[in-house]
């Protein structure tokens, strides 16, 4: 048997946070892939800790829901659920481990898809830009890194004008993005894995949005939902396990 | 341990097994079960039947198929209030819910209290590891690390205000370190807890701040500055003629619960002291 777990880091305040994470676990549940598809929380119930006693399977999958290689992905996952590395054995079990999602191939479709969503049936003239908002933080490089790479990504396929990124606590800032990109449009994309008080509160706040769609004097600014949700980010999920498999089942030992 | 892929699959698992051991002992009471605040009763199809286990014999309930619903019914309070933790008592009632089979049935107990099924499962078998406060808290890391500068004492006043049935139905099964239990009521549930949960773990993060304030910056009469803060809160709150209390794990704002209750632990004793001779 086969499991598929999705880790997700949950919230003690908000319901929301862990929203996606069970959505996209219904997804997957509904594709027949997986025997079991679980869910655990570093916040919430079940917890990292105990979850892989809640799993029947032999074979199982790990994967995070987060952007980002970093803090929780290198640190507190592999901690909590006690791996080793890619591969951990447990009695019966053989645990894979993934990587996060925002590194992955397809996550630069998701953010297209989303924009699409946003765009959807809105006209627009002259030049666009596309901005890729990340959280970034001192601390960690990685985490505006895989900003940077999707945006360069997209940036290859030439859809958009220009393709920038702006931050919320580092540089290059978003608010200062938004207002010098040299673009009559500005499409904007939280790359976060869930809605949340940023999202709908600091941000919208901070750059003075009046919901999706905000005219300015020289500009407008469209505001999309966060990447996170996407129905696309399951398959994104179930990918990323399926690299694992390939990589250490299929491929040579 | 062997690192061969041996497929031992002869051998069932704890999830398996408890999944199994659960519908026995579900079945062994035709009149039902208790578990946590939910009421398990087998119904002559084969399938269970679950509800509030105050609604018993309600009607009018709202009938749920899904035991995937399960999740949804224990997300929030009756009054619409997220609840970080699945085991304090306060899931809503009037819902029922009919699980298909063993399978149905620990999905939705799984919806209802995560990992329940599985503990309740080890603990019977003498199987279930516990985890102390201690070694727990020196795995902690990033802005909890501060846990592990938690007093004994500290530790043994956020268990009574953060685990105790009042707040927490399950069975609190940790110590504070092998060799200093706690001293708490550790409750009558059927939930065993092997664990400090992340609400605790946030939670004593708070207390260990309070602890650090106490020794530096007391007030003439004793009071720390967050107790002040505490108090005035209160009364202001009281005044209105109605105390809105704060989130449940809402630990940073002063008329929360479970804060509340180790300002009773603490800040009582400090207010009223003990009168001597009895
Ligand atoms: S640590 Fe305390 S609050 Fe958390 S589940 Fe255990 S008994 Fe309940």
């Amino acid at each position: 048997m086969k499991a598929l777990v999705i880790v997700g880091h949950g919230s003690h305040l908000n319901e929301d946070s862990s929203l996606p994470v069970y959505e996209h676990a219904e997804r997957i549940r509904q594709t027949g892939e997986y025997d079991e598809v679980v869910e655990c929380f570093w916040k919430e119930e079940p917890s990292m800790r105990h979850v892989l006693d809640m799993v029947e399977s032999d074979d199982v999958y790990v994967v995070p829901a987060f952007i980002s290689e970093g803090y929780f992905t290198q640190q507190v996952i592999p901690r909590e659920l006690g791996l080793a590395g890619p591969i951990t054995h447990k009695g019966d079990k053989t645990i894979r481990y993934a990587g996060p999602l925002g590194t992955y191939e397809g996550m630069a479709d998701v953010i297209l898809e989303r924009t699409d969503d946003l765009m959807r049936g809105k006209e627009t003239s002259g030049r666009t830009a596309l901005v890729l908002l990340g959280h970034g933080t001192d601390l960690n490089k990685n985490s505006s890194g895989v900003i940077y790479w999707n945006a360069g990504r997209i940036r290859e396929r030439g859809v958009y004008d220009l393709v920038e990124v702006g931050f919320l606590d580092q540089e290059p800032e978003i608010g200062e993005v938004v207002t010098s990109v040299e673009a009559e449009n500005v499409i904007l994309i939280p790359v976060f894995i869930a809605e949340g008080w940023h999202t709908r509160e600091t941000i919208p706040e901070d750059l003075g949005l009046s919901g999706e769609v905000t005219e300015r004097e020289d500009r407008t600014i469209f505001y999309g939902a966060p990447v996170g949700p996407h129905p696309s980010m399951a398959a994104l999920i179930s990918a990323r396990a399926r690299e694992m498999e390939e990589k250490f089942v299929h491929g040579a030992r | 341990m062997s690192t061969a892929p041996v497929k031992r699959t002869s051998i069932p698992n704890v999830a398996a097994e408890s999944r199994a051991a659960f519908a026995a002992w579900v079945d062994a009471h035709p009149d039902g079960r208790h578990f946590g605040q939910v009421l398990i009763r087998p119904e002559s199809s084969g399938g269970y039947r679950l509800c509030h286990a105050e609604d018993e014999g309600a009607t009018g309930l709202q009938l749920y198929e899904n035991p995937r619903a399960a999740r949804e019914i224990a997300k929030l309070t009756g009054d619409g209030e997220y609840r970080p933790l699945k085991s304090a008592p306060n899931l809503r009632r009037g819902w029922a819910l009919l699980a298909a089979d063993a399978g149905d049935l620990v999905t939705a107990m799984n919806g209802l209290y995560p990992s329940a099924v599985v503990h309740w499962y080890l603990y019977r078998e003498g199987s279930l590891d516990i985890t102390n406060y201690r070694e727990n808290a020196a795995r902690q890391s990033g802005i909890y690390k501060r846990v592990q500068r938690l007093t004994d004492q500290g530790v043994q006043n956020a268990a009574k205000a953060c685990c105790e049935d009042a707040v927490c139905l399950k069975k609190t099964l940790w110590d504070v370190d092998e060799e200093i239990p706690l001293e708490m009521n550790r409750g009558e549930g059927e939930i065993p807890c092997p664990e400090p949960c992340s609400v605790f773990v946030s939670f004593a993060r708070r207390v260990r701040l309070f602890e650090r304030e106490n020794k530096r910056d007391l007030d003439a009469i004793g009071l720390s500055p967050s107790e002040k803060e505490d108090l005035s809160a209160l009364v202001e709150a009281a005044a209105t003629g109605e105390v809105v209390m704060a989130r449940e794990a809402e630990f940073e704002k002063p008329l929360n619960e479970r804060r509340m209750r180790y300002r009773r632990l603490t800040l009582i004793p400090k207010l009223r002291p003990p009168v001597a001779n009895e």
